[in-house]
């Protein structure tokens, strides 16, 4: 891979929560125009790896390096409100940072929050705060845009909206994304490399070739590999022609 | 005389408005009773050593601070248990302390309840700037400390220093904690920080609406409260929470019946 392109690399990071080492000599590099979905079992050690990446935390070793100048939008996985805070969408988009009123329009616009932005936060539904929390993590123009597990509240139409949503964002705007999901089938086709990870990182690679590999087998079970290669095949089909059409 | 403690106790509540928001947004409401009744302690320390009590007041309100933030780090015991421990043990050494060194019931009493008789006049340009300059950092903190208290986690990606701010909102209200303790008691300083701002959320639709309108209720609460306490000679911290709590009481009657009213006619 070309260093210069990269916006974020791990290498070797280990990191352990109550004594136990959740990750394990983990390397993994983020470049331009990258989309990784990170999968693996509950206790995996995704988050605390997004955190690593986020340099939220520091691990016993190993060492993360981020491309200078790096912006990077963040979903966290967990996002609770107190309803004693009154704070209309419009607000927190603009909160903290130097964003225009128009600016905000557009953002709002760009991730279907419009009719939202009045309306005040701790009312949302599950969907419509993800799309907040999504136009709040795009406010700085980022190039990174790293979402943990952004759908696991929603209904299955919700799900599918949303990841629809990233996929238009990753298609218009210049950035990298990577995400923690379990719902492989839905992000099959604007996935480019997945990242199956229990601890350390179990195989990575294209999503046929990770669907084949016995570690994702033997973790996953043969049903889910059997079901990612059948979404497999037309994301395949719709990856070569965009290739062909671009060279 | 009461003039320059009114303008002292205005500016107190000016501060303790938006500051009682936070306390109530993040739910600090016990650590802002344990920190007041650590005061009696930092009074106590003062008279041992020989500073002033606000000074003695904000260096024990850091400690608790400190110390309750590094004992949550260690995750023994809840967060309230380690509240309760702290709180109640700096309130009991610190009337243990302050009845070894000499002090009369009725001074401790006034510390607890609040009396004017205790406020000396040269502090009170003091606690005037203290707490202009405390409520000037607020303002330069509020986006951060807001976003903080939106998601921690986010505000922490973003760049927010969590910790530092965490800190220096307890360090602030340990200013409103040191300024009040003579005027409002150490018993009811809570209340001043509260009250005022969970009046303010019945109406506000922003978080600095809810600022401003605590800021403008807790001084209403203080310019009515304290002449009327001591025309009336009661003591004054329990007659201005009285007040505040009547405002309150006031507001949330008249929010119901606008609800109330709103609800009747969307459904005809």
């Amino acid at each position: 891979m070309n260093t210069s392109n990269l916006l974020i690399s791990a290498d070797n990071l280990c990191a352990s929560r109550q004594g136990r080492l959740v990750l394990d000599h983990v390397s993994l590099d983020l470049a331009e125009n990258d989309f990784i979905t990170l999968i693996g079992p509950n206790g995996a050690g995704k988050s605390v790896l997004l955190r690593h990446l986020l340099k939220l935390e520091t691990g016993q070793s190993g060492s993360v390096t981020h491309r200078d100048g790096l912006k990077i939008g963040y979903v966290p996985e967990r996002f609770q409100i107190d309803p004693t805070l009154p704070m209309p969408v419009k607000r927190f988009l603009g909160l903290n940072n130097e964003l225009k009123p128009d600016a905000i329009q557009t953002l709002a616009a760009e991730t279907h929050c419009e009719a939202l932005l009045e309306r005040p936060l701790a009312g949302l539904s599950g969907g419509e705060l993800q799309r907040v929390l999504l136009a709040r993590a795009l406010a700085a123009s980022p190039q990174v845009l790293m979402l943990d597990e952004p759908a696991q509240n929603l209904d299955v139409s919700g799900q599918l909206q949303f990841y629809q949503l990233i996929e238009e964002i990753f298609e218009k705007r210049d950035l990298s994304v990577l995400m923690v999901s379990h719902d492989l089938h839905l992000v099959m086709s604007s996935t480019r490399r997945v990242v199956c990870m229990y601890h350390h990182i179990c195989c990575s690679g294209a999503p046929e070739s990770v669907a084949r590999d016995p570690e994702f087998i033997s973790m996953f079970g043969k049903d889910m590999a059997q079901m990612m290669s059948v979404y497999q095949h037309s994301h395949n089909h719709d990856h070569n022609s965009e290739n062909e059409a671009a060279s | 005389m009461i003039t320059p403690v009114l303008i002292t106790a205005a500016t107190l509540a000016l501060l303790a408005g938006p500051l009682g928001c936070f306390v109530v947004w993040r739910r600090m409401a016990y650590f802002g009773d344990g920190l007041a009744h650590s005061a009696l302690l930092g009074v106590a320390i003062s008279l041992l050593i020989g500073i002033s009590n606000q000074l003695g007041m904000i260096l024990i309100a850091i400690a608790f601070a400190v110390a309750l933030i590094w004992l949550r780090t260690q995750r023994l015991l809840a967060t309230d248990t380690l509240l309760g421990i702290l709180a109640h043990a700096a309130l009991s050494l610190g009337i243990v302390s302050m009845a070894l060194l000499g002090m009369e019931d009725a001074e401790v009493h006034d510390y607890l309840l609040g009396s004017l008789d205790s406020v000396s006049p040269d502090m009170l340009p003091i606690l005037v700037l203290g707490s202009g300059l405390s409520l000037g950092l607020l303002m330069r903190l509020w986006p951060g400390l807001l976003l903080m208290t939106t998601s921690e986690e986010l505000a922490h990606a973003e760049g927010v220093p969590v910790r530092v701010y965490e800190f220096l909102l307890m360090l602030l209200m340990g200013v409103v904690v040191a300024g009040a303790v003579q005027l409002v008691g150490a018993l009811l300083i809570t209340s001043l920080l509260i009250i005022p701002a969970s009046t303010a959320r019945l109406f506000a639709k922003s978080p600095e609406a809810m600022g401003v309108g605590g800021s403008l209720i807790a001084c209403l609460s203080m310019v009515i409260g304290l002449p009327v306490a001591e025309q009336m000679a009661v003591p004054i911290g329990p007659a201005i929470v009285s007040f505040s709590v009547a405002l309150f009481l006031v507001a949330l009657s008249t929010k119901l019946l606008i609800d109330w009213a709103k609800a009747k006619r969307a459904a005809a």
